[in-house]
């Protein structure tokens, strides 16, 4: 079975791009990635790409859209939609590609520009017999920081974690984002800065739940033989990649739905299916929590911070703020989180974000991170959180 | 005036408001909103009835939403915060998610009983659009 290494990686900055279509952007960090690598657009045997629902039939074939810009190659081109956790998907697909002998380059794109404001539904067929429960739980009125409000809040009433903690993993990652060129926010806040900013869905504060951004993100993978001749240095390799769904019984209550286990008749664990992704990763390496010198998480809200430094094996339950006042998740720290800034300083762009997480451990595995470099960065784990239990990890090893 | 349920068969008015799912008879697992097979992934019989829940539960978690909400929420002008609780029904050993009615949020605490009520969610063209809430239960303090 080949390596699987990552010979290039393309970013795009993230903001808001009106005069740009999400189709220059995406032919932008293919091309990026492709010549990081030392390669040509017609050296790329095969292509997957988000399938980017805002973008209509087009934006749902996006892999082709870039390819019919950039020049047609005949290539084998899948276009994936897994909500947040395409990124993941698109990169464990690429890279059975190449542990299986298929190819020896494989070009993940995503790229994606999303509402603003909270995430709205997708259009639906008129004549199904029932509607979706993505249009009853707008007619409810929840929208998605409510979901984890409602989980914050328990954690509260469990862990005795508190409004300022919340507040706290904001402070730090925009102090990660201000030393990030590519972030969109590159504000370093206050503790008094966020906790003064409006209330979105109690405890979640504006500040402390991520924004919807325009943002593309390219890899390059390729196998070790074609790496070695390309003379690629270091090798970064794809040492993980796992998908994992939900399971039976986890007392979740997951976007878009209106009702999950209880806690009390619970048989799987809170977001079962980022446990089971983070586990299946660290098997696939055989490596565990503590071998991690960073993690790239899904921070879409100060609680999913907290809640998965624990989902993913680094503490105990209710341990996380102990580590987050510690200073040890903070750059200089023993386990820097989120040293991109995270989603919370890029913003959300479904299609892109599991890349750009990929994209900014390469560069910190490389030793090329700047300002934001972690120390003797060796190994580490991405990870997302997706609607409707739908998870993916990474971990690249130098 | 016309009343539209916002989910045809997911909650009952008579003779006591409370939310309809479905009950599988070889497993016992209840999902909301009714399904028509069972969730249970070992479960091979997968033989489902409506099933009433209970119609008083406790107080998971809350939170109040400040900021409305996009279409289908049909959002007064001025907007008015709305808040959505989490309910647990022990026997059924599910938890649903519902708008808090009769109660001011200040009011709640993890842990009080909560019960089903029917009321309208939003008025439209076609009339009234009628939904599950729910609010402290009668008389009840913490349970
Ligand atoms: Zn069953």
């Amino acid at each position: 079975m080949s390596d699987v290494i990552v010979a290039g990686v393309g970013l795009h900055p993230w903001g808001k791009f009106p005069e740009k279509s999400w189709v220059e952007m995406g032919a932008e960090v293919a091309m990026g990635a492709v010549a990081d690598a030392g390669m040509e657009w017609t050296d790329v045997e095969a292509m997957v790409s988000g399938a980017m629902q805002w973008g209509g039939s087009t934006g749902m074939r996006s892999g082709n859209t870039i390819a019919a810009a950039l020049g047609e190659t005949g290539v084998p081109i899948a276009n994936i939609n897994n909500a947040c956790a395409s990124g993941g998907s698109l990169m464990r697909a690429a890279y059975a590609m190449i542990t299986s002998g298929m190819h020896d380059s494989v070009l993940v794109i995503g790229t994606d520009k999303s509402p603003k404001g909270y995430f709205p539904s997708v259009p639906v067929l008129a004549d199904e017999p029932r509607p979706p429960v993505d249009m009853v739980r707008w007619q409810v009125g929840v929208p998605n920081p409510a979901y984890w409000a409602l989980e914050m809040r328990k954690r509260m009433e469990a862990y005795g974690s508190t409004e300022e903690h919340l507040a706290q993993v904001k402070v730090k990652n925009s102090r990660h984002g201000s030393l990030n060129p590519y972030a969109r926010y590159r504000k370093a806040f206050t503790l008094e800065q966020v906790l003064a900013s409006p209330m979105v869905c109690d405890p979640l504060r504006l500040l402390e739940i991520c924004a919807t951004s325009d943002g593309a993100a390219a890899v390059m993978l390729v196998s070790d033989k074609k790496a070695r001749r390309l003379g690629v240095r270091p090798l970064v390799k794809v040492a993980a990649c796992s998908l994992a769904s939900g399971e039976f019984g986890d007392p979740t209550i997951r976007i878009p739905l209106l009702a999950a286990a209880s806690d009390g008749a619970a048989t799987a664990p809170l977001l079962s299916e980022s446990r089971l992704a983070a586990q299946m990763a660290y098997e696939q390496a055989g490596l565990g929590p503590e071998d991690m010198d960073f993690v790239e998480l899904p921070d879409n809200s100060s609680w999913h911070e907290l809640q998965y430094l624990e989902t993913m094996g680094f503490c105990g339950e209710g341990e996380s703020e102990k580590l987050l006042d510690a200073g040890e998740t903070a750059l200089g720290g023993r386990l820097p989180v989120c040293p991109s800034g995270g989603f919370s300083s890029f913003g959300e762009a479904t299609m892109a974000q599991g890349i750009l997480q990929i994209v900014e451990v390469t560069w910190q595995l490389r030793g090329t991170a700047g300002a934001r470099q972690v120390e003797g960065a060796r190994k580490a784990i991405t990870e997302v959180y997706g609607a409707q239990a739908n998870n993916s990890a990474c971990i690249l090893t130098t | 005036m016309k009343q539209t349920p916002v989910l045809e068969g997911a909650f009952v008015s008579d003779p006591e408001p409370a939310l309809v799912g479905s009950c599988c008879r070889s497993c016992d697992t209840v999902a909301f909103p009714a399904s028509f097979t069972c969730p249970n992934p070992r479960c091979s019989r997968k033989d489902v009835v409506a099933a009433p829940i209970s119609r008083t539960g406790r107080l998971a978690s809350w939170t109040t939403v400040h900021f409305p909400p996009p279409p289908p929420f049909v959002a007064p002008d001025p907007f008015v915060p709305i808040t959505v609780v989490e309910v647990e029904f022990t026997s059924e050993g599910i938890q649903v998610v519902g708008p808090l009615t009769g109660a001011s949020p200040d009011r709640l605490r993890t842990g009080m009983a909560m019960e089903t009520v029917v009321e309208p969610y939003y008025t439209d063209d076609s009339g009234e659009v009628i939904g599950w809430k729910f609010r402290p239960a009668e008389g009840g303090g913490d349970e």
